[in-house]
């Protein structure tokens, strides 16, 4: 058998898992789901990401079916969910507190759902013991929730969830109680376990690098409604809007009038400037766009480079030394900042710019992308 | 620095030997004398002017005769079951009424809880003895409850609730049951509201997820609020005397009768110590309760 590329999204005869139809939710005047519709597949990873109070946390309580739709349909493996309460749904929910029962051990907050399906004892202490073998907690069984650290916390909330077998895990902001390094490595964890069970997974979570991170396809939201799905890699270097180019990492944004020129388009940005030269994100008209460039894929340089379309030419206003990554806040002559990033690869190297400098920028027609104002 | 820690340490010490041990001592002290037709009604007294030799002739003067009386005379122990049975029986009453009143109060809106507390807490605004008394008028032949009754058609005519151990009940329910929400209360409003989703999600009903998880949880609450009722409601004496029949048998109301009437202060005084010892079970146990509950915050 051929590996094929895990893309059932792709795939026009793929059975989608799950489907919003239309689904719309309000609170009082508020509406938290604006007439989204979405299809998930079965064994993806998906994130839901977004600012808070974008509806992403809706989206999962309605699958949960903690709150119903206003309206619209909610399909999971072809059937309507709505009228199904969330005992009865084949879906498993980690909760952003963990929400452990305190009063209970480990091991019988993951025997918990299972003791509720009325399983044959010596079924549930196999399963229990397989799921504390999976997050790697077999020690800390007969301890009580206070009595260990957040970070086991969280793996015994995913190993509850996960204890059912359900056809669906909810993760709200599951790694946000954890400090950035242990966070790192659980994001890698929590992938290994996805892949191990082959569970599908949707994720909410409000921060990016996580989303990226993790998930087979991004959905950002921004007021209860998607503004675009796609792989994470679409999603940063082909942004359909400013708002999900801003939204994810760092970004420069040059506002113009661009003319079609064959595939690339030139954007007048500025007076007595040469227009730069873009990559339009979907065919479009002239008229006014705005040019968005990953400050990564703006090279700085002392001498003016000759063999780019794009080269402006600024003074560096500041640097921000991360480490790894150096960046360079650069004023034009316009008054714009632009910000150019260098990687680091040297040690002790001299820094080549400082303060001051009068430094060019330049980039490729295709490294930056235009997009609809 | 010793010092200091000394004398924070001094301080309960001192409030507990001078407000409890020794007020205990000195009425342990009467209850192994003898009743006698003086002032103070008893004998011996400590004469200290009399030195060692007086203090010792006071000692052989003491003995237990009175514990001997109290159990050879069947009122005194029919007084005690009496009591411990009332007792157990409203803090019941006071935990079916409690439970479900706390409950309702921090499943409130937020605006409303302070309000709700506040209604619960008010009655202890008026005095204890005249919210008893006004219980008299409700539960008399031609009080309130029996007028309303009848104006409805349920009974034909006037109940005898007043002077039963009925009566009894209502007033010690009613004066006792705050102490019996509040400490509910407490628990259940720290409850987090995710468990019982958490417990939903797992596959229980909002039954099952009451009894699995909130009952479990609200236990320290459970169990401070029925030892605050039965503790004072053990040694009750205005609700029985003032609610309760002839045939009410309270130990309160018996220790009352045999100091005031009988003037026997030895024997009153050796019911006082037994009702104390019946009532120092309970409180060792909360008091356990109260540390595992410590235990476990932090």
């Amino acid at each position: 058998m051929p590996e094929t590329v895990f893309e059932p999204w792709n795939d026009p005869a793929a059975n989608p898992l799950i489907q919003f139809r239309n689904v719309t939710k309000r609170f009082g005047d508020f509406t938290a789901v604006d007439n989204l519709s979405i299809d998930i597949f079965e064994k993806e990873f998906f994130a839901l990401l977004g600012p808070s109070g974008c509806g992403k946390t809706t989206m999962m309580r309605m699958l949960a079916g903690f709150e119903t739709p206003t309206s619209g349909t909610i399909m999971l493996d072809g059937q309507d969910i709505s009228p199904i309460p969330p005992n009865k749904r084949s879906v498993n929910m980690m909760f952003q507190s963990y929400a452990l029962f305190p009063h209970l051990t480990v091991y019988d907050n993951i025997a918990f759902g299972l003791k509720r399906d009325k399983l044959p004892p010596d079924q549930i202490d196999a399963r229990v013991k397989e799921m504390l073998r999976l997050v790697q907690i077999e020690k800390f069984g007969q301890r009580k929730p206070e009595q260990i650290s957040g970070g086991q916390r969280q793996r015994v909330a995913l190993a509850r969830a996960l204890a059912k077998a359900p056809k669906l895990l909810l993760l709200d902001e599951p790694l946000s109680a954890l400090d950035k390094k242990l966070r790192q490595d659980t994001q890698f964890e929590l992938m290994d376990i996805q892949e191990k069970t082959g569970t599908t997974f949707v994720v909410v979570t409000h921060d990016q690098e996580e989303a990226m991170t993790v998930a087979s396809r991004v959905a950002v939201m921004d007021h209860g409604k998607l503004k675009q799905v796609d792989t994470p890699d679409r999603i940063y270097e082909a942004p359909n809007s400013t708002y999900v180019a801003d939204f994810i990492g760092d970004v420069n944004i040059i506002e113009g009038h661009g003319k079609a020129q064959g595939d690339t388009m030139a954007i007048s940005w500025a007076e007595g400037q040469p227009p730069i030269i873009g990559t339009p994100s979907k065919p479009m008209d002239d008229g006014n766009v705005s040019f968005a460039i990953r400050p990564e894929k703006v090279a700085i340089s002392a001498e003016r480079p000759a063999d780019r379309n794009n080269v402006v030419q600024g003074k560096v206003l500041d640097i921000a030394y991360l480490g790894n990554l150096s960046t360079y806040h650069v004023q034009l002559p316009s008054g714009i900042v632009i910000k150019a990033q260098t990687a680091n690869s040297r040690r002790r190297a001299s820094r080549p710019f400082t303060w001051e400098d009068e430094v060019w920028l330049s980039w490729t027609d295709t490294a930056g992308i235009v997009l609809e104002r | 620095m010793n010092l200091r820690r000394f004398s924070l340490i001094a301080v309960p010490y001192f409030w507990l030997l001078g407000l409890f041990l020794i007020p205990f001592l000195i009425v342990f002290k009467i209850s192994l004398s003898d009743i006698a037709l003086s002032i103070p009604p008893y004998t011996p007294t400590l004469e200290l002017s009399e030195g060692w030799a007086g203090f010792r002739d006071f000692l052989s003067q003491l003995d237990f005769e009175n514990f001997e009386f109290l159990a050879t005379d069947d009122l005194y122990w029919k007084s005690y079951l009496s009591s411990v049975q009332i007792a157990f029986i409203s803090t019941f009453i006071c935990l079916l009424i409690g439970f479900p009143i706390a409950y309702g109060m921090a499943n409130a809106p937020k605006e409303w809880q302070p309000t709700l507390m506040l209604l619960v807490i008010l009655p202890f605004w008026t005095s204890f003895l005249i919210r008893v008394y006004s219980l008299i008028g409700i539960l008399s032949q031609e009080g309130m409850l029996n007028q309303f009754l009848m104006w409805l058609g349920l009974i034909g005519e006037p109940l005898t609730i007043l002077n039963t151990n009925v009566a009894v009940y209502i007033g010690i329910v009613y004066t006792y049951c705050p102490f019996m929400i509040l400490p509910i209360y407490a628990t259940l409003i720290k409850l987090d509201g995710s468990l019982l989703e958490a417990a939903e999600d797992l596959g229980c009903s909002r039954t099952e997820a009451f009894w699995r998880i909130t009952v479990p949880l609200s236990k320290a609450g459970i169990i401070a609020g029925c030892f605050l009722v039965f503790i004072p409601a053990l040694g009750e004496f205005v609700i029985p005397s003032l609610l309760g029949g002839s045939d009410t048998l309270m130990i309160g109301k018996t220790l009352f009768e045999e100091f005031y009437n009988n003037r026997d202060w030895p024997v009153a005084s050796a019911v006082a110590v037994i009702l104390l010892l019946i009532l120092i079970i309970p409180i060792v146990l909360y008091q356990r309760n109260e540390q595992k509950m410590m235990e476990a915050e932090t």
